[in-house]
């Protein structure tokens, strides 16, 4: 390959600042945090709240006890939330339920309908011998009518005990493992007491990563043909490929636009840093250096995969409609690892997760995915075996993608055929 | 300057350029002619390197194109554009920088062309701002920053006013004083007819002419002399037959004689010369000629294909 570094740095240098001052690239760098976090938040808080919301609502229990094995139950449920599970664990707060016995299911729904009690129970006389319950609720929402379920399921089993053992044991028997210290072999081979919490964030941020990594290669090859469809669209290149060849014009957009993809990591993951640090050191997550290099060579690796086609499809497509509708399929490859993330999370060593980490176009997304997981277990050679390929195809796609380059820069027209495009990749074109 | 050998150039099975040669004199203004579809932007393309001849060479100043000699070529092509939203002195900046120049001096060529083009107060407004008119003109600056020694350009008139034509030509003249050569492709026959020193027509990639262009108009003439004079000469030596033409008469002559006996003719027979002139075709005509009659060096009927020796020996 012919080249001028010299030039390609000042096509890397304008692409780069034509690219950061687009309100577009302001637009991504600022609001996909903010939104990603909002929903994530909003979520969060609206599942916590409305969790919350239903406990306090539900005051009174109506039920209509046709076995007579409820008599002895008590008369109160008391039920201890955690007001604010990502905060402080000692914040708890008590919601009191009252139980109120009526006769029969009319005066049940009497009670209901009247906004007397949120819910009701209809325990039928054979309730012992075939554990059918018919339960009644004011709220019609499918997502809603759940809650306070396992408030009632444990009255129900203390009620059951009651009289026939003390109320510590029926306590017991309703909440079993209500402080559970769960221990689990870690990777250094010994047994430590699992942090639910720090497992979530263990997870969270190498898999947050994974997306991260999957849009800004996405993002930085978007950007690439966006340039080059504009570019061709406007005529601009036959004037600028008399000044540079089209190597340097090549290497340069691989270079600032590439940079603008790892200003976007850069400033995301210093934004999540900033903002998620407190949570990460309180969890005593630490982020190994190892896990960041290697989310770093992917990066590359998969931007400089993704980033070479993106240019020979600009090179040979005519306008921005055409690039898309190519690119699409690339652009769905690297995210297939998240559209099957069910097989890889339930089988991290599995044959699905090993074949899409070592596969070039997903294994950037795929590998980092994995390593995500406490449960996977990446051998080296596999890690290795990754890198290497995707160095190859890059290396393969990069030569090829230079010579398609080349020869559709110019080309207007019609479009060539896939058979046609392959064969302008060929070596001696 | 620029020397052309025999270069071929084939796409899949259809061969675009075939066996050119030609060669372009330091500081001449040189023009390219031909039909559409002619092979001219194919060859323009190898001579600035985009596309690599199958065979042949194409040298400047005595080495072969590439490289380093970007920076010596500025080619501003018939299908033009800018980046619409970069104000007019980024974009010759960013041009500047990439033939060679530094920041600062690209700033300082780039204005000084905008100030020449009467550009200077839309400098820092954006490319989409500017009409067509402008931008062709911000175009043509992008060519010229750099002061490349090699200036190609393909149909650089088309849709200017006359003004801005004129302005056009006036730059041709100072760069072509200061030693620039320029390769003018057009079809603007009178453009070429009051610009250009030598011309080379092509046709299905093949070399139909090539010489001066008074040459070239008078090798497709008529053999007949342009005369103005009272009354209507009669029986002059030499002479076959007399017709009335553009307000004088052309007085077509017999095979073998010359322009020079016929004057004397004239003379000796006591006619009023007013002027005299060797009969030459248009350009204009010479290129419908030639293309529609299939004629040109490919059929023996314009001289030899090989191209001429260089002026004053300064290759």
């Amino acid at each position: 390959m012919r080249l001028s570094w010299k030039r390609a740095w000042i096509v890397a240098r304008r692409e780069y600042l034509a690219t950061v001052k687009r309100k577009g690239f302001v637009l991504t760098l600022v609001a996909m945090p903010r939104d990603f976090g909002g929903i994530k938040v909003s979520a969060t808080r609206s599942a916590d709240s409305s969790r919350v919301e239903t406990l306090r609502s539900f005051t009174r229990l109506a039920v209509v006890d046709s076995s007579g094995l409820l008599a002895d139950a008590p008369r109160v449920i008391t039920t201890k939330v955690a007001v604010d599970p990502t905060g402080d664990p000692g914040r708890e707060e008590t919601f009191r339920t009252e139980v109120e016995f009526l006769p029969d299911q009319a005066s049940l729904e009497a009670a209901l309908r009247e906004g007397r009690a949120r819910r009701g129970v209809v325990v039928p006389a054979d309730y012992l011998a075939s554990g059918r319950l018919r339960r009644y609720s004011r709220a019609q929402n499918l997502l809603t009518s759940g809650g306070g379920t396992r408030a009632v399921e444990r009255w129900l089993a203390q009620g059951l005990l009651a009289g026939r053992m003390d109320s510590l044991r029926a306590e017991r028997v309703s909440q079993p493992s209500v402080q559970l210290d769960d221990y689990a072999l870690d990777r250094d081979g010994s047994f430590a007491l699992r942090d639910e919490r720090r497992e979530a964030v263990e997870f969270m941020v190498p898999f947050l990563f994974s997306v991260l990594l999957g849009t800004c290669i996405i993002t930085g090859g978007q950007y690439l043909l966006q340039g080059l469809s504009e570019e061709k669209e406007s005529r601009i290149l036959e004037s600028l490929l008399c000044t540079l060849s089209a190597d340097d014009l090549l290497a340069g957009k691989l270079l600032g636009l590439g940079a603008a993809g790892l200003t976007l990591v850069a400033v995301w993951l210093g934004a999540g840093l900033a903002l998620g640090g407190p949570m990460l050191a309180l969890a005593n997550v630490q982020l190994p250096p190892l896990l960041l290099a290697v989310a770093l060579a992917y990066f590359l690796l998969g931007y400089l995969f993704y980033g070479s086609l993106m240019t020979a499809i600009g090179a040979v497509t005519n306008n921005m409609r055409e690039a898309q509708q190519f690119a699409m399929m690339f652009t769905f490859a690297n995210f297939l690892p998240f559209i099957v993330m069910t097989s890889i999370l339930g089988n991290p060593n599995g044959p699905t997760a090993v074949g899409l980490s070592l596969l070039p176009p997903t294994a950037a997304t795929a590998m980092m995915l994995r390593l995500a997981l406490p449960a996977a277990e990446v051998p080296a050679w596999q890690l290795a075996a990754s890198l290497g390929l995707l160095a190859l195809t890059c290396w393969l796609v990069l030569r090829g993608a230079a010579r398609v380059f080349r020869i559709g820069l110019l080309m207007t027209g019609k479009t060539p055929s896939l058979p046609e495009i392959m064969r302008w990749a060929r070596p001696g074109r | 300057m620029l020397e052309v050998r025999d270069i071929v150039k084939t796409f899949d099975d259809r061969t675009v350029v075939n066996h050119v040669s030609f060669e372009v004199h330091p500081g001449e203004i040189f023009a390219l002619l031909g039909p559409n579809g002619a092979g001219k932007t194919t060859l323009i393309r190898m001579i600035t390197d985009i596309l690599k001849p199958d065979s042949g060479t194409i040298r400047l100043d005595g080495h072969a194109v590439g490289g380093g000699d970007r920076q010596r070529i500025a080619y501003l092509p018939e299908e033009r554009g800018l980046y619409r939203r970069v104000p007019p002195l980024d974009v010759l900046v960013y041009y500047g920088q990439l033939k060679g120049l530094s920041a600062g001096a690209a700033r300082a060529a780039g204005t000084a062309l905008l100030e020449r083009m009467e550009l200077g107060e839309w400098a820092n407004k954006q490319v989409q701002t500017l009409s067509k008119g402008m931008q062709q003109k911000v175009q043509f600056c992008t060519a010229l920053i750099g002061e490349p020694r090699l200036l190609i350009l393909d149909e650089p008139f088309t849709g200017l006013d006359p003004i801005n034509t004129q302005l056009f030509e006036e730059i041709l003249a100072e760069r072509r004083a200061a030693g620039t050569t320029v390769l003018l492709s057009t079809h603007q026959m009178n453009k070429v007819e009051q610009l250009c020193d030598r011309a080379l027509m092509i046709n299905h990639g093949h070399m139909v002419l090539y010489g001066p262009v008074g040459e070239l108009r008078a090798r497709h003439a008529d053999h007949a002399v342009m005369l103005r004079c009272e009354g209507r000469p009669e029986a002059v030596p030499g002479v076959r037959a007399v017709e009335a033409a553009d307000g004088g008469w052309k007085l077509m002559l017999e095979p073998g004689a010359s322009p020079q006996e016929v004057l004397r003719g004239l003379c000796a027979a006591g006619v009023p010369v007013a002027s005299f002139a060797v009969a030459s075709l248009p350009l204009e005509d010479v290129f419908v000629k030639v293309v529609r009659e299939g004629l040109g060096l490919d059929h023996g009927l314009s001289g030899p294909p090989e191209p001429e020796p260089a002026k004053g020996g300064t290759r």
